[in-house]
């Protein structure tokens, strides 16, 4: 019995940089061979899938991307599967970025969705009008009038010359907003300052660190629904039937998140042992 | 001094004051200058601020190259990083007009800006978050501990959140589950009576009554659905972790109210460095 006790303790106090080998080896593994686990929607990613689904054709959806490199995994995935749900019901999409960084993810998605698989005409089936400075400010001058905020798109292309800019002057005249946030300004601020205000219904896809912030919003209505982080994003791939980065993530996190816990089991097995012996001598 | 701090003190108390009226009195005038012109002013004010940020970074760190204070040589790379930025930004696109006009050469391939993002920024940025996973795991291995009673329902709840999120926690059955909280009931039992016996015969007589439970009634893998861990999961993010958001976030409400309050009535002044 000493002797397992004994091996418990060694466990217990084991050098950190083979937790980060065993880690880096779960993640990367999975990667490399995987094991193909099965996605099961939860209902806040249902929602978000039907409530773009009943959106009538050649809706006017807002896409607004607020994440950087850092979370690109877990948001990316998400914005793609939007974008691609979207024009595959035939909406018009207009894209703004929240985030400096925004802007390049918006314009990464655009290039692989809009015009290598859709081969979607810009200005017609999407505008991409880029970043603005201001933080909440430019939700709410989206929200009152979007004109003065955006005079060109990212392009340099002035909007009144953008066909499909034609009736747009603020947030009413979306039908639905798409929030791909991964912190301020983000998610949050688009509830406060325009879809509540206003009533245009949005939904939103963020890092699974944020969701206990996001979720108030959802409970209480304010959003239709969230894809909360990467399993998030996985499901709502399941359910455009269209497989992508997300769910062939979704083997890695799963195998690490169950190594993170029986180090924790671990961890706690010693703390008593330990705890034990100390109580005793 | 009038022009140092009672003039901005009255410019705060004036604009805050006409800010919180707008939202209560239905007036075009004072609803215009809410919604439309206070933003616009803040979208001036935001973009020069940036300026500011960046001249102030810049100042900060040459002072630090320049004095040779302790990691300096970490701000050569920072004031190498900003001048390489501004230079990809304002001075060489890398591409010809017709491919990308200036502004949108920041996001268009083959430009220098959208290189140094692709290639330096990107993974850069990458792998700080990366990191993260390590020092979770390597934290939570060693400071996770079951000290007390709230130190065991915050392990729980997170260990019920970190499986049943992924979908290694939708193949896991409920009876496994009730079988686990039988065998920890078990570790209970053992050290509140301390014999063996009494443990063995809670043990079984908990797993026979699973197990006959189960193939009587027929549950399916998430049957029944409170040992389920993915329901288990979704009920902790829609009850116990709603109710503490919400509870935070209106303290935070009620903070952010009387911080106005303080700046309109002008007993606030940090903002003019007092």
């Amino acid at each position: 019995m000493s002797k397992i006790q004994d091996a418990f303790l060694k466990i217990g106090s084991v050098d950190r940089r083979w937790i980060f080998l065993i880690i880096a080896l779960v993640v990367i593994v999975p990667l490399l061979i995987p094991v193909g686990l099965p996605i099961r929607p939860t209902d806040t990613t249902k929602n978000v899938y039907d409530a773009i689904e009943s959106l009538p054709t050649g809706s006017k959806v807002l896409l607004s991307i607020e994440y950087s490199p850092s979370t690109r995994p877990e948001n990316h995935p998400m914005t793609i599967s939007i974008m691609r749900h979207l024009f595959t019901n035939n909406h018009k999409v207009f894209i703004t970025c929240l985030w400096p960084d925004g802007q390049f993810m918006a314009q990464d998605a655009i290039n692989q969705v809009a015009k290598n698989e859709f081969n979607k005409v810009y200005g017609e089936d999407y505008v991409f009008l880029g970043f603005r400075p201001g933080n909440e400010a430019v939700v709410k001058g989206i929200v009152s009038n979007l004109r003065k905020l955006y005079t060109v798109d990212v392009y340099q292309e002035k909007i009144e010359n953008i066909p499909l800019m034609n009736g747009i002057t603020n947030f009413k005249d979306f039908d639905f907003l798409f929030s791909s946030s991964a912190g301020f300004p983000g998610t949050i601020e688009w509830v406060q300052y325009a879809s509540d205000p206003t009533g245009v219904p949005m939904a939103t896809g963020v890092t699974s660190i944020q969701v206990n912030e996001v979720m108030p919003y959802v409970q209480a209505g304010q959003m239709v629904g969230v894809l909360a982080g990467m399993p998030g994003a996985a499901e709502y791939e399941a359910l455009i039937g269209q497989k992508g980065s997300a769910t062939s993530g979704m083997d890695a996190q799963s195998v690490a998140h169950l190594v993170i816990v029986l180090f924790i089991v671990l961890g706690n097995v010693a703390y008593f042992i330990e705890r034990n012996r100390a109580k005793k001598y | 001094m009038i022009w140092k701090r009672q003039i901005p003190i009255l410019i705060v108390t004036v604009v805050g004051w006409i800010t919180i009226l707008g939202w209560y009195i239905d007036e075009p005038t004072i609803q215009g200058f809410v919604n439309d012109d206070a933003t616009q002013w803040f979208d001036i004010l935001a973009s020069f601020a940036i300026i500011l940020g960046a001249l102030n970074l810049i100042k900060l760190q040459v002072q630090k190259i320049l004095y040779q204070k302790p990691g300096w040589i970490y701000s050569i790379v920072a004031v190498s990083g900003f001048v390489f930025s501004i230079v990809a930004g304002f001075f060489i696109k890398g591409v010809e007009d017709s491919v990308a006009k200036w502004g949108a050469h920041v996001t268009t391939d083959g430009t220098l800006f959208k290189w140094m993002f692709d290639y330096m920024f990107s993974p850069l940025s990458a792998t700080m978050f990366s990191l993260l996973a390590f020092f979770v795991a390597s934290a939570s291995y060693r400071a996770f501990r079951i000290r007390n009673f709230e130190a065991t329902l915050l392990l729980v709840s997170g260990i019920i959140i970190m499986v049943g999120r992924v979908p290694i926690g939708s193949v896991i059955s409920s009876w496994f589950i009730m079988y686990l909280i039988v065998l920890s009931a078990g570790i209970y039992v053992n050290i509140w009576k301390k014999d063996m016996t009494v443990t063995f015969i809670f043990v079984a007589v908990g797993i026979s009554i699973v197990t006959i439970s189960g193939f009587v009634m027929g549950w399916p893998i998430d049957q029944p659905g409170i040992f389920y861990l993915p329901a288990i999961q979704e009920w902790i993010y829609y009850y116990p972790n709603v109710a503490g958001a919400r509870s935070i976030m209106i303290g935070i409400g009620l903070g952010i109210f009387a911080t106005s309050i303080r700046y309109v009535l002008g007993i606030e002044r940090s903002y003019i460095g007092e």
